[in-house]
């Protein structure tokens, strides 16, 4: 079989379990186990960057959202007081399907209404050592930035989560 | 990397550094209160740094951070804002045994973000400096851990989060219909294209609005406003209502003047029409408000609208680069900013010796501390635009920007909701004069916030009898924008 | 020359679907092979053969464990970082200034490791 072929076979499979899985994230009403579908949703869309040749970018989806976000997640449910009650729908569930829809539909038509400015050339074999002379060279600047990012949010975690008494 | 480019990013360098300092002093020191007074002698710093950039121009790391004159501008803002905001952060944070030090240092992250985002000519810069004064802001509006400032907190994580991820999604689409992220080559590869023509382009930039738009406090982005500015410390809601707004300002000048110059006259009439909501929402609200810093919150989406009476002016002239629509928005945040503050500080200091927040609080004020009555009175005059103040050369400024682009019926709906605003804001100056106080005793403010009051309200003053210096330096950072 | 690509991930797939294909199988054979007599005393949760503790079996667990995740997602990202910086830095021709803003980027990470671990985070209490 083509290649091609089976890489968008694999692409629409996987595409379909991550929707479906991020439809039950919401749907579900266990909250760890809404937790779980949302980690299969990241591990799928790992696989769909995959197919659209992004490798680095599925390496750092595995083992960011795979790995740091999930066990994020799981000590979230595990913080929470009253996970036994769940994930009740409230009113506002119609309205937020509605709206939800309707972004979704103008995104569509968007999305297939525009012209994109697309590359000529074919992806590239191995995206990592790109992004590294992207990272060191023209995006020095983010690059720096993002390490005070991350040092604001270690404070501003470790602030916000001292005891009352402190 | 030459030593250029360092020198270029030399006030954020020393900010993230004081930063960082502060936080080791801390963990040294037994006297806490040396952290302030350190904080803001650190501050001349990046203050000495950005005085030595005045009047330089120049691109550093590839083109991505940007400093001109405009984003000068915004960089002596910010520092002035953050050191008044220390000065009057004082005492509430001296109450603390542990995490004084981090309350400073967050905030000069907090700024060291705003003053990257208003120099950056691209867009994954943009969102990463904006994402880091947002993260530092909200560790800011939880740091006293009452109940309602974790809900405060929850609420700007929360809604900071959805309106980061709209624009982050806005940014994808334009960089898929223009191939960059950088807002020069988004400029060539968009040109003049109608927007229609093309939708995505469309969409990213009304996306890229409702990530802006948050940090402005503009409607329909300004859920958020009300309840975080009564549970965050005062001193935060009032760093929010200035220099987070000042800096959300600075990117939409930055992004939609250099990026999307060539449709300028479809996305004027977007902001015009926010402008209107914006103000029109935010005065209604407040007219029927009891607690002041939910007065105050209501006031700022008011403000942000007469703010956005400039964007729509500066869009809707023709060639890019004359016009008072830039240097009227330039002297609006700054004036804005002396007034706001000076009004916080009063809340401040009445709320250290009453404990409370409450409009009635404010009765009979001017019995009980004649000073701080006729300094809230003032700024509260000043916001309403009425002279001899800095916000009536501000609204002067930027309504008759407005005209001069054609948008007479935008700067009539901006006087008539100045009209409407008085009522609220005389309404405390009222309740201030001529209700009966709750009790004689003298209200005598602590010193720090003696000296910030001086600060802010001094300038209140001084710019309403002497506009022309602000306005001279609002012209030349405005000039040659964007470079 | 994208064939050589996917077939390189080929083997990712083929393991992906024979883990889910076990796993799956094992749960299937259970349902199929198992004989099933319920009564009260097989649902309950099995706690090593004591009778579990009665009550609500869902405790909240104390806020500092999530310190120890948040670190763990900061360091995290920043390994993500060190990745294509190393390829970069071992290529030819290397500027070293590429060594010093990695070295930058780790030093901002550290003084907040040294920060948390101060301020008594990482004690396990």
């Amino acid at each position: 079989m083509n290649v091609g072929v089976a890489a968008s076979i694999a692409f629409w499979i996987m595409a379909i379990i991550a929707v479906v899985s991020a439809l039950a994230v919401i749907v579900t009403r266990d909250i760890f186990r809404a937790a779980l579908f949302l980690i299969l949703a990241f591990l799928t869309v790992a696989g769909l960057f995959i197919t659209l040749s992004a490798d680095f970018v599925a390496a750092v989806q595995v083992l960011v959202y795979g790995g740091a976000i999930s066990i994020l997640l799981i000590f979230a449910v595990l913080l929470t007081r009253d996970v036994q009650k769940g994930n009740p729908s409230n009113r506002m569930l119609k309205p937020a399907v509605f709206l939800g829809a309707l972004f979704a539909a103008t995104l569509i038509v968007v999305i297939t209404n525009s012209t994109w400015k697309l590359s000529g050339d074919s992806p590239p074999q191995g995206t990592t050592a790109a992004i590294g002379d992207a990272l060191v060279n023209s995006y020095v600047l983010p690059f720096e930035i993002a390490s005070v990012l991350l040092l604001a949010a270690m404070i501003g975690a470790i602030v916000v989560a001292r005891g009352r008494d402190e | 990397m030459p030593i250029r480019d360092y020198y270029l990013l030399s006030p954020e360098i020393s900010l993230a550094s004081i930063a960082m300092a502060v936080i080791l002093l801390d963990t040294v020191v037994k006297r806490k209160g040396l952290l302030a007074i350190f904080t803001l002698a650190a501050l001349a710093l990046p203050l000495a740094f950005t005085i030595s950039l005045w009047g330089e121009e120049g691109r550093a790391f590839g083109g991505l951070l940007i400093v001109d004159q405009f984003s000068i501008f915004f960089k002596f803002l910010f520092l002035g804002v953050t050191a008044a905001v220390v000065i009057a952060s004082q005492d509430s944070v001296t109450n603390f045994k542990r995490f004084q030090g981090e309350f400073y240092a967050l905030l000069l992250l907090a700024t060291s973000g705003l003053m990257l985002m208003s120099s950056t000519g691209e867009l994954i810069t943009i969102f990463l400096a904006l994402e880091l004064s947002t993260l530092s802001a909200i560790a800011l509006v939880t740091f006293f851990k009452t109940d309602q400032a974790v809900e405060a907190g929850i609420k700007y994580l929360v809604l900071s989060g959805i309106s980061s991820a709209m624009m982050l999604y806005g940014m994808a689409l334009v960089f898929g219909v223009s191939g960059s992220t950088r807002l020069e080559e988004i400029a060539q590869a968009v040109g003049t294209t109608r927007l229609l023509d093309n939708p995505a382009l469309l969409m990213g930039m009304l996306l890229m609005v409702a990530g802006f738009g948050f940090k402005i406090s503009s409607v329909p982005f300004q859920m958020w406003v009300p309840d975080v500015y009564q549970g965050a410390p005062t001193s935060v809601a009032a760093y929010l209502s200035v220099a987070s707004k000042a800096g959300g300002f600075a990117v939409i000048l930055r992004v939609f003047y250099v990026a999307f110059a060539g449709v300028s006259m479809e996305w004027s009439m977007l902001f015009a029409v926010l402008a209107v909501v914006s103000m029109t929402f935010g005065n209604l609200i407040a007219m029927f408000q009891s607690n002041i810093k939910r007065l105050l919150a209501y006031s700022t989406i008011a403000h942000a609208g007469y703010m956005m009476v400039g964007l729509a002016a500066v869009a809707a002239r023709n060639p890019i680069g004359e016009g008072l629509g830039t240097q009227g928005l330039l002297f609006y945040l700054t004036g804005y900013a002396f007034t706001n503050l000076g009004a916080f500080f009063v809340v401040i200091a009445v709320a250290q010796k009453l404990k409370g927040e409450s409009i009635d609080d404010f009765a009979g004020l001017a019995k009980r501390s004649p000073l701080l009555a006729g300094l809230l009175a003032l700024c509260l005059i000043s916001l309403t635009g009425l002279p001899p103040t800095v916000g009536f050369w501000a609204k002067l400024y930027l309504f008759s920007g407005a005209v001069q682009a054609d948008l007479v019926w935008l700067a009539v709906a901006g006087v008539l909701n100045s009209a409407i605003s008085a009522y609220y804001y005389l309404r405390v100056v009222k309740a201030m004069y001529m209700s009966p106080a709750a009790s004689d005793e003298r209200l005598t403010p602590s010193p720090a916030i003696s000296l910030a009051l001086l600060v802010t309200t001094g300038g209140v003053l001084f710019f309403g009898f002497a506009p022309s210096y602000l306005l001279d330096f609002a012209v030349r950072a405005a000039r040659g924008f964007p470079g | 020359m994208t064939g050589e690509y996917f077939t390189d991930y080929t083997a990712v797939l083929v393991a992906t679907i024979a883990g889910a294909v076990m796993v799956l199988s094992g749960f299937l054979a259970a349902m199929v092979v198992s004989p099933r007599a319920r009564s009260a005393m097989k649902d309950i949760p099995y706690e090593c053969g004591v009778v579990p503790f009665p009550g609500r079996g869902w405790t909240q667990t104390h806020i500092r464990y999530y310190l120890f995740a948040i670190l763990f997602l900061v360091f995290d990202v920043e390994a993500v970082f060190l990745f294509p910086w190393a390829v970069i830095f071992l290529g030819p021709e290397v500027a070293s200034a590429v060594f010093y803003e990695m070295l930058v980027f780790m030093g901002i990470l550290f003084f907040g490791l040294i920060y948390a671990w101060k301020k008594g985070v990482l004690e396990w209490r």
